[in-house]
């Protein structure tokens, strides 16, 4: 009896039904990754390749013109601000001193 | 060209797909859409779903196709066997697993309208007392009798020794005997 309902209950395992697939699926599947770029798996050098890429300058010779302008621009602009202030010294210095009076 | 992947086997396609073979890729797809859609079926019961669980997982492969270690693994299809499965997984923690729809029952033209129902009512109960099985003894049932594989394979798939699997096999069939006496 108890092989019986074994026989009977693989007999219905095996023979489980499902609804078929899309006949399409496999070539939806094909297209959709067309459109997705691949995740290469890349080599120390191939990283290093690409991270000086990322800084790399299109005209280097504009790019340094440009920056030194830029910094004699500012430097001419504001050239006393770079000069320490005595005054400004003095009230910092008795700040200082007037903190450690009390130790 | 295109004709010439069909022979070739899946060691050799998955390395074309490492280096960006798209055609490779479609032959890869072509050859294993089919068995893998089943297989998340069985988990999902619903069509679209395990569509596009399978969809997924072959996009992922394509995406990534550094994550297949030939060396780690020996057959494609066990370790594409452990992806659909994990996603399947992780369908059914975020959702409620569909309910077959019981208006429109599968499709047999061989069998009368009386048999036909009889066997959709077995069919259901049958599907309903899966689903009520331990997760792993589910797996166990589905590679072994619907996908075919055998015991060995089944155990490779599941990351279990064969004397494991026999066990969860018989612990899952032990327990649909009892559940479903009335029907067999």
């Amino acid at each position: 009896m108890s092989d019986t309902h074994g026989e009977k209950l693989e007999e219905l395992l095996r023979s489980r039904r499902f609804e078929p697939a899309s006949p399409d699926l496999a070539e939806r599947i094909v297209l959709k990754a067309q459109s997705i770029p691949q995740n290469q798996p890349i080599s120390l050098t191939q990283w290093m390749k690409q991270l000086f890429a990322e800084f790399h300058l299109p005209k280097p010779a504009y790019v340094l013109a440009c920056t030194l302008i830029l910094g004699f621009a500012v430097g001419f602009y504001r050239p006393l601000d770079t000069i320490p202030d005595d005054a400004d010294n003095i009230h910092v210095q008795s700040f200082l001193y007037a903190d450690e009076e009390p130790l | 060209m295109a004709s010439g992947w069909a022979e070739r086997d899946d060691h050799e396609l998955l390395a074309h797909v490492q280096s960006g073979g798209h055609d490779a890729f479609g032959a890869l797809v072509r050859r294993h859409t089919e068995r893998f859609y089943r297989l998340a079926y069985r988990y999902v019961q619903h069509k679209e779903t395990a569509e596009d669980i399978v969809q997924d997982a072959f996009l992922k492969l394509w995406e990534d196709p550094g994550k297949w270690r030939p060396e780690r693994n020996s057959k494609f299809t066990t370790w594409f066997y452990r992806i659909v499965v994990n996603l399947c997984l992780d369908w059914r923690k975020k959702k409620r697993p569909v309910a077959l729809d019981e208006e429109r029952p599968l499709p047999d033209e061989r069998e009368t309208q009386d048999a036909a129902m009889i066997r959709a009512q077995e069919q259901k109960i049958l599907e309903r007392e899966i689903a009520a099985l331990p997760e792993r003894q589910r797996t166990a049932l589905n590679l072994c009798f619907d996908q075919d594989l055998s015991n060995q394979e089944a155990a490779d798939v599941m990351g279990l020794n064969l004397k494991a699997l026999q066990s969860l096999i018989m612990r899952a069939k032990t327990t649909l005997k009892e559940r479903m006496q009335a029907y067999l």
